[in-house]
Order: C-alpha cells, then structure tokens, then sequence
C-alpha cells in the first residue's frame, strides 16, 4: 500500500538547515499495524505528515497505491486524503465550537455525504465507539480518554483504508490509552491499516512491526510475533 | 509602574505591526475627518465674534408675522430709520448704515468690476476692521475718501500701502476720483459685513433716489442698518419700546385694510415690528432673511460623528481582538496578584498610546487636506487658532475622548476575566462576542446609510438639473451692462453684433436670470384681497422669444404698438390663477394695478407659460414682464448657435472694446447661473459622498482586520478542517459567512432610517424624485461585494497555509 522511496525532508530557517528526514525507505502492506519509535526530534511526526499527504517531500519516490503521490500538489493531495486517510493526534484536535456529533460528521460534510446518510453513519460509529450518550456535547465538557475516543470516531467514519496516528495515547492515563488501543487493534483487525507513533514500548506492543528511527532514518526494525 | 506600563504596550504594539496599523490608520483618517468637518463647524458658528463690541451691536431687521404664515423677517432697513433710532433711544450709542453696489475701479488703466459699500462715519467705531495703513479715525471723513482692502491694494497697485493714491471708481455715468485714506485687513471669512471698497455715506447722500427715500418711510434703496448699543442697554430685548418706535413713524401699520371689500375669509392681520437682531445672529438665524439653518451644521457634525464613531469601533473591536492572543497574558498577571485596576491601568496606557499617535497623524492628514476640503465645501478654513481659540481645546478633548471611548471597553472587559478561564483558554474574543457584532453591524449600518443618502441627493440633483425648466437656458450669454450708460449703449451693441453668422438674437432686461441676480417685486391684491408679491421684468421687447419662453394666451409686445411700453404687460399662468383667480382667455385686456395704488395701471396683452426662474425647492411665483418705455438695462443676454461659442465670445468682446473701452466685458453663461441655485446641494452631497466612502472604506479596514483576527484566532480550527478535507473555498466560505451575516443585518436596519431622512429631506423639493428600491438593492451589493473582498484577501491566507504547522503551534 504504502512504499516510499530515499525519501528527504529538510526544514531551512534563516540560521539553520534540519535534515528531517535522511533518505528513509519504508514498505507498508495493506492490513498491517506499523508502529514507528525513535527519540523525540527525530522525524517521526513530519515522516506520518508526509505519509498523511499532508505535507510533501523534497525528495524520493512516494508511491500511494502505487501512484506516485510525491509531486502533487495541495489540492489533489487533500482529495486523495480526504477519501483515504483518517488521522488521531495526540493532542485529540477536536474544534472545541463544534459538539461530538458535529466534529465526527466533519469529514463526511467535505466529502459530500448526503444529510440523511451522514446521520446514519455518525450515529454508527458513535455507538460503536460507545459515546453515543455525549453526541450533543463539546469536547471541554468531557474527558481527555473520552475525546480521544470522538478524534477515533472522527478518523474513521468516512471507512478509510489507512488510519495515521501520532501518539494518540501521550495525553492519556494508562487505562484510557489501553482503551484507544483496542479500538485501534478492533480496527486493524477489521481491515484498515494503521501507522501509529508512540514514545510507549507499551503501546508499541499492538502492532505488528515497529520501526524505530534515528536522525531521520530507519535504524531497525522488531517484526512481532 | 508607568514606565512599564508604556514598556509593554511599545512591546505589544511592535509585535502586530500590521493591526497597529490598521488601527492607528483607521483613526487617523477617522480623527482627520472629523477636524475638518468641526473647524467647518466652528467656522459657521463664529460668524461675526471678532469684533471687539459684539455683544453689543445689532442689526436693525423688519419682522412680519400674522397672516398665518411663518413669522420671518429681513435686514434690508428704510433709510431714515437708523437716524431716528439714534435720535429717539439714548440706548443707541452710534447708528450705521450701509449700502452697498456694484460699480467699476480704475487704477493704471486697468478697469475692474468690484462692488463699494456706503457706510455711516461711526463704521469703524462699531465694527472692528482694523486698517494695515491709515487711521480709523479719520479715514472715512470726507465723502471722497476711500478704504480698501488689502487684498484690493494688491490687485489694484501690486503693493498693501496704498494710502494717498487716486483710485477712480464710477457707479453712474463717469469716473470720479477717489483718495485712498486707508488699507484694511482682508475681511475674515466669518464675516457678515463684508466689503472691498468703503466709503462715506455722505457720497451718496444727495442722490435724488437716496434723498427721497429719506422721506419716504416706506421706501427702501436696499440697505442695512446696524446700531451699536451703550454698555448694559436691554433695548433688543424691549420690544415694547421698539413697536411704541414703530407706532410714532407707520402710524398707517394700524389702519384696517381692505375697507371697501367683504372680508371673505378671517385672517389674522399681518403684524409688522422693528427687532434689533444680535450680529451674532445673523448667520445662523434662518427665520431672517439670508441666514443658514443651523440644522445642516448639524447635520454634518453627525455625519463627522458617525465616521468618528466608526473609526472608534474600529480601534476597539482590533483592541480587544489584538488582546485576546493576550488572555494568557492577563491571567498570568492576575495569578502573579496584579489587581484590575493595574490592569486596565496597562490597557488604557496603550490605547492612549495609540490613539495619541493616531491623532498627531489625523490632524497632520487634516492640516494637509484642508486646502481641498476648502474645495469640497467652498470655504476659506484654517487651523488658526487666533481666530478659533478653542479649536486647541476641542482638538485635545477629542484626544482624550476618542482615547477613552476605544480603549475603555478592551481594558474592563479585558481586566474582568476570570484568570481560571482564561488559563483554560475557554474565551474567545473578536468577532465572536454580541457586543463585537453589534458594533461592526452599527459601522455597517451607518457606511450603507450615507452611500444610499449620497445616491439618492446625486439622484435628485442631476433630476433638478436636467428637468426641462420651461425655457431654454442653453447657449446664452448673459453679459454684465452694470455701470455703463446701458440705455445707449445696448442699442449700438445690438446693431453692432446682431447680424453676424453665429449670434441667434440679442435681448436685455434691467434684471438678471438665475442665481445670485436678485429680484424686483411689486405687491398686488389678489382677488381674495390679500397682498402677494409679484416678480417683475422689465425687458426688451423680444425677451420672451430670445428665452424661448412660450405665450399660452394674448400676443408678444410689439414695437410698431406705442402702448407696449407703456403699461403693457404679459403675465405668467401662475399670476392668473393666484392673482387674478380667472383663466387665460379672461385675463387678456384686464387692467391691474399694484397694491399701493402709486403707479399707473397695467393692462394684460399676453399670458405666458409658467417657467422656474427660481430653484426647484419653489413652485412658480407670479410673475410679469414689460417694457419700460426707457430701457436701461443691467444685463444683456445673447443667444448664441449651439456648439464652441470661442468665436462668437471673441465677437462679443471686440465689439464692446470698442463702444465701452472704459469697462470690462464681463459674463456668465445662463445655464451655469442656473446651475449655481444647487450649489448647496452639489456641495452637500460631495461631503456626503466623501463622507459615505470614506466611513465604507474605515469599515473595511476594520472588516480587514477582524477577518485577520478571525483567522489568526481560529488558525487551529482550520487546520483541523483541512486535515479533515476543507478545500480553500470551505474555508474561504466558513470566514466570511459571519460577516455576510452583519452586513445583511445593517442593511436591513439601514434602509428604513436612511428612506427615511431622505424622504425627510426630498420634501423640501417642489420637484422630486420617488425613492427606489434598487437604490438600496445596489448599495446592499456594493457593500457585500467590497465586504466579501476584503474578508476574502485574509481567508484565502488563512486557507492556503500548511495545516501541519497550524497543529503545531498547539
Ligand atoms: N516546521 C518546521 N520548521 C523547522 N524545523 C522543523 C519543523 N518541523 C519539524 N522540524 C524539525 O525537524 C525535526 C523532526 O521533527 P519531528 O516533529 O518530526 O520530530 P518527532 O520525531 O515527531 O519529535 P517528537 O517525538 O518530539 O514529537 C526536529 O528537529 C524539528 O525541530
Ligand atoms: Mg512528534
């Protein structure tokens, strides 16, 4: 699914020169669960960016579905993201104006889904994600392990094939990210690839194979058993 | 404590240079607008303070009421009656009259048309002109002395000292030699008298015309009186002394009128009386005659308050807006134990800052833009504040009054916060809160009124302009035949030039046409038996023709009929229904005569179509034309073929060089004499138009900077859109549907308000347009396109970022 080329990421300031991403080559089947480690600084988040097209390399192949996806520009990446990728961040990034219903029926709104249909699907994935009852909520009223579970709901209502996640149990006790765990696991189980980031061997331990990075390279990789 | 209170706001200043900029702009412009339009103000209403006795001179004025009509008066004072007031009240410390005329002034061979005012001895004890050269004591002694102003010395002599120097000036037939006694300072501009040459009244003292008005009390010559009273003399207030005045010298005021008639319906009598008017009345005493109304100075202060206000919303709604990246900021000082009122010491330290700021550059904008505002409202302005002493006072009052009204909301609402909940970063400020909207919806709201009241004066101006006015005032010359012996010399002009290819007639009358040209009127009793003033033209014989006036009964006057010049007249259509209350056929052959009964009667040969000889804010007077059986005209008029008039104008010249080589050939078009009656209006929707743009464009800064507010506040929030698949259209629509939303409010608030000022105003047109609704359509457009744009430009910014790096400045 995913298969990415001496991929290079570099960030210039006016003093310095970041080599985010050193040459990085990466294969990700379809239905894997991919967890990527390293040490803080060292490319994890701009390399799940780059597979989330929401940001583009300055060098290397990137093959989406074997479509070369590295030269596209803003408008054919978000239309190819907004069909295919679901993101959860660490930081839950639900718009605190909207209530739980609406922040989930988003991505449905931009990809056109008819007012009926987005009922249906919200309230679906709302109740498997069992926060049905907090629909009419905002997102400061509830819980941080509760947000999580909306920004989850929220990453895959629109049924998408890949599900990136970076560190989506850093702002969480050990109970709630256990929790986002098995949903992410029932999730991957189900078909849907996921790449998560995580600081947590914990964590890690869901996936299939970890990839641990340093300096904006991949330095091993541990295939689980 | 001050010193960093300052510190911090220079810091908070510098870090957004660009809503400072919007901000100190907006107000500067804001600040600008609002001196000139209150030096204008100020202006109007200082009319005639500069002298050192204005509190104690007054104009003699005659005041009418009764009758049912509005009680009013008019300065134009009999001759003997100032005399007389000196002679009867010990109040009257000295008594002036002035006289004014128009008359040529001949100095090294070059001939000027310029006016010389008549005046009583005690002139320059009464009013205070101080002389640059010369005595004020001596300078109008003897009748053949002159004053002038500097600005005539300089004309005239190309030098201010011009005292001892002959000055030739001719009012009847000749030019008589004049000495220069003194040179006056130019005249301030809110001044009611006014003058170029003054002279003394003994000149003229010995005209047949002046000597019999001096026995006739009825009789007027056109002149003013003024008296100056003594010290704590209440004579302005007495009114009884003043009718028991009136009583000893028209004792006929009280004899019952209309003796012979059956009163047909019971009108109260009109009720004449003299009242003294405090010159400092005069300007801004519409009742009198020549005074502006007040109302419109007004007016335009609220319209300068309204952009004000606008820009002050401006400041504000940026102020909180600029503070609220700042909540933090507060709720960290409060934890750290600053108490409110250090904070809103730290809010109003950089409001005051700005607005300061914002005021030094609004006054150096209005210093610089006043020449074209003296344009724009056909003024002589300065910022001089020898002449208006308190204009430093009201500027720096406007300081701190536009400082407090923007910076004191942002510092309370500000300094209130909760500092758990701003910690929490739960608020949200700028463009979000009631209050925030209402303000930009009342900056809408009063932008979309001004614009619709600009088009709806342009609409009713250009409809006034170009309605067909009953003749044709197109392609004629009107040339000035003041001061010149006109009863000869017409004729020869006439002959001279009438023949040539180019010249379509020639024609003359001992009155003008159009603005500023004055009018002769003659009472008669209309047939209900009241007395109505009729306008009278003595013309030429083909004065109607050459206008294009049309006859609708009866013939033209006729040369080969001896009678026509005498006591003939043609009447208008609006002098037979009023006057006479008959038709145009009945009227034909009838004999009238004027209400005093003094004069010969007239018998009516023709009936001519009503025309608008006056603005269009009157219907059709009464009117009537004849041919005096010596014409000594004022004005010739020539009409000229359509197209460039240079050669026929170069025509006209030569040929009065040559029969009147000693006074210039002077002239006005006719269509833009007529023109000049709107100047008022052209003049007030200029202001207005600037004005509207002006508040539209402060609007849309400020817009500007909401929407960037917006954006920035929101920058996280879009982000997350785009992750989830916003296009920039998404985003673009989601900024600026708020702000659609305010302005479909103000325009729903601001079309009935500004329907109904100008339906207000559209009343005091005899002829008028109807309001449409697209006018209102149109500005709503106009207003959403220039609003949508705006917002626009910030959210196509906001869209087009990188989503990533608005997730990391989480
Ligand atoms: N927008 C940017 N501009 C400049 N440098 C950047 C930018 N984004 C990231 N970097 C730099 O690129 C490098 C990789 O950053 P990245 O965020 O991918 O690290 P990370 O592995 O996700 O770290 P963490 O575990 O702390 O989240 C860092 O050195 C970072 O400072
Ligand atoms: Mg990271």
């Amino acid at each position: 699914m995913i298969k990415i080329r001496d991929l290079e990421k570099i960030y210039r300031t006016e003093e310095v020169e970041t080599v985010a991403l050193n040459k990085i080559s990466i294969d990700v089947k379809e239905g894997e669960f991919v967890a990527i480690m390293g040490p803080s600084g060292c490319g994890k988040s701009t390399l799940l960016n780059i597979l989330g097209l929401l940001d583009d390399p300055d060098n290397g192949s990137f093959l989406f579905n074997n479509i070369e996806v590295a030269h596209f520009n803003e408008r054919k990446r978000a239309e190819l993201r907004k069909h295919n990728i679901g993101f959860v961040f660490q930081s839950f990034n639900l718009i605190d104006e909207l209530t739980v219903f609406e922040n989930v029926e988003l991505p449905l709104i931009y990809t056109g889904v008819k007012s009926g249909e987005r009922k249906k699907r919200v309230e679906e994935v709302l109740d498997k994600m069992q926060i049905m009852h907090r629909r009419n909520h905002y997102p400061q009223q509830l819980s941080g392990g509760q947000q999580q579970r909306v920004a989850v709901a929220r990453a895959v209502v629109n049924n998408p094939k890949l599900i990136l996640a970076d560190e989506p149990t850093g702002n969480l006790d050990s109970s709630n990210g256990n929790e986002v765990m098995t949903l992410l696991t029932d999730l991957n189980e189900q078909g849907t690839t996921i790449i998560m980031v995580t600081h947590s061997e914990h964590d890690a331990r869901y996936s299939h194979r970890i990839i641990r990075m340093l300096d904006g390279q991949t330095v091993l990789e541990n295939i689980m058993v | 404590m001050i010193k960093h209170y300052i510190k911090v706001a220079f810091r908070n200043l510098a870090q957004q240079k660009v809503l400072t900029g919007i901000n100190t702009f907006g107000l500067s412009v804001g600040i600008a607008c609002f001196s000139l339009f209150l030096l204008y103000a100020v202006h109007e209403f200082s009319y005639d303070r500069f002298h050192t006795n204005a509190d104690r001179i007054y104009r003699i004025v005659e005041w009418w009421q009764g009758e049912g009509r509005e009680p009013g008066g008019a300065g134009g004072a009999y001759t003997p009656v100032a005399e007389a007031m000196k002679r009867d009240f010990p109040d009257v410390e000295y008594a002036v009259r002035l006289k004014g005329a128009g008359c040529l002034m001949k100095a090294d061979n070059k001939v000027f048309h310029t006016s010389i005012t008549y005046a009583d001895t005690p002139f320059f004890h009464v009013f205070t002109f101080p002389l640059v050269y010369g005595s004020t004591r001596t300078a109008l002694q003897h009748p053949n002395q002159v004053v002038v102003t500097k600005e005539k010395a300089l004309q005239l002599y190309g030098t201010v000292n011009a005292v001892g120097r002959i000055l030739q000036i001719k009012t009847d037939s000749a030019f008589e030699p004049y000495t220069i006694s003194g040179v006056a300072e130019n005249i301030p501009a809110n001044s009611s008298v006014k003058f170029d040459l003054l002279c003394s009244f003994e000149r003229i003292i010995n005209h047949p015309e002046v000597q019999q008005s001096n026995k006739d009390w009825y009789m007027t010559i056109g002149m003013e009186a003024f008296v100056q009273l003594k010290p704590g003399s209440r004579l302005a207030y007495e009114q009884n002394r003043l009718d028991l005045f009136r009583k000893k010298y028209y004792p006929e005021d009280q004899r019952p009128r209309k003796k012979g008639r059956k009163a047909i319906k019971k009108e109260p009598e009109i009720q004449t009386s003299f009242r003294l008017q405090p010159i400092r009345d005069i300007h801004t005493n519409p009742q009198i005659e020549g005074g502006i109304d007040p109302k419109n100075i007004w007016l335009l202060i609220t319209i300068a308050g309204a952009v004000l206000l606008i820009a002050c919303i401006n400041f504000t709604t940026l102020a909180i807006g600029r503070s609220a990246g700042r909540a933090k900021e507060i709720g960290v000082r409060k934890v750290m134990g600053s108490r409110r009122a250090q904070l809103i010491g730290q809010f109003l330290a950089e409001s005051l800052l700005l607005s300061v700021a914002s005021a030094i550059t609004g006054l150096i904008l209005a210093y610089t833009l006043l020449p074209l505002f003296n344009q724009l409202a056909d003024r002589k302005l300065s910022f001089s504040p020898s002449r208006f002493p308190e204009l430093p006072w009201l500027l720096m009052g406007l300081i701190i009054l536009v400082a407090l009204l923007a910076g004191s909301y942002p510092a309370l609402v500000l300094s209130s916060f909760k500092p758990i909940e701003v910690l929490k970063q739960k608020i949200r400020v700028g463009g979000a809160n009631l209050f925030t909207r209402s303000l930009v919806t009342l900056q809408f709201v009063l932008s979309i009124g001004l614009i619709i009241s600009t088009i709806i004066i342009l609409q009713q101006l250009s409809y006034i302009r170009s309605k067909n006015i009953g003749f044709n005032k197109e392609n004629v010359v009107m040339i000035n035949a003041e001061g010149i012996d006109s009863k000869k010399i017409y004729p020869l002009f006439k002959e001279a030039i009438q023949s040539h290819t180019g010249i379509v007639s020639v024609t003359a009358s001992e009155m003008g046409l159009g603005s500023g040209e004055g009018q002769m009127g003659w009472g008669f009793t209309d047939y209900l038996g009241k007395v109505k003033g009729v306008i009278a033209y003595p013309g030429d014989y083909n004065f109607l023709n050459t206008m294009s006036m049309q006859l609708v009964a009866g013939r033209n006057f006729d040369p080969a009929i001896a009678s026509d010049s005498m006591g003939a007249v043609i009447v208008n259509e609006a002098m037979v229904q009023q006057i006479l209350g008959t038709t145009n056929e009945k009227s034909l052959g009838k004999q009238i005569k004027n209400a005093k009964g003094d004069a010969a009667p007239k018998t009516i040969i023709g009936v001519s179509r009503n025309f608008n000889f006056e603005d269009l804010t009157h219907t059709v007077r009464p009117q009537m034309f004849y041919r005096p059986a010596i014409l000594q005209p004022s004005r010739i008029f020539v009409r000229l073929q359509a197209g460039d008039p240079r050669r026929q104008l170069a025509l006209l010249d030569a040929s009065w060089k040559k029969l009147v080589p000693d006074a210039p050939f002077e002239y006005h078009f006719l269509d833009e004499k007529f023109d000049n009656f709107y100047k008022n209006e052209k003049r007030w929707s200029a202001i207005a138009g600037w004005a509207g743009g002006i508040s539209i464009f402060l609007a849309c800064l400020g817009l500007f900077g909401l929407a960037a507010l917006a954006a920035v506040n929101r920058t996280k929030e879009i982000g997350i859109r785009k992750v989830m698949g916003a296009t920039v259209t998404n985003v673009v629509a989601l900024l600026s549907k708020e702000f659609i939303k305010l302005i479909a409010i103000a325009l729903v608030i601001a079309s009935p308000l500004a329907w109904y000022v100008m339906h207000d105003w559209l009343q005091a047109y005899a002829w008028r347009i109807n309001i449409t609704w697209w006018v209102f359509a149109v500005t709503g457009l106009f207003a959403l396109f220039v609003a949508v744009t705006t917002v626009s430009v910030q959210a196509v910014k906001a869209a087009l970022s990188n989503p990533v790096k608005a997730l990391r400045t989480e």
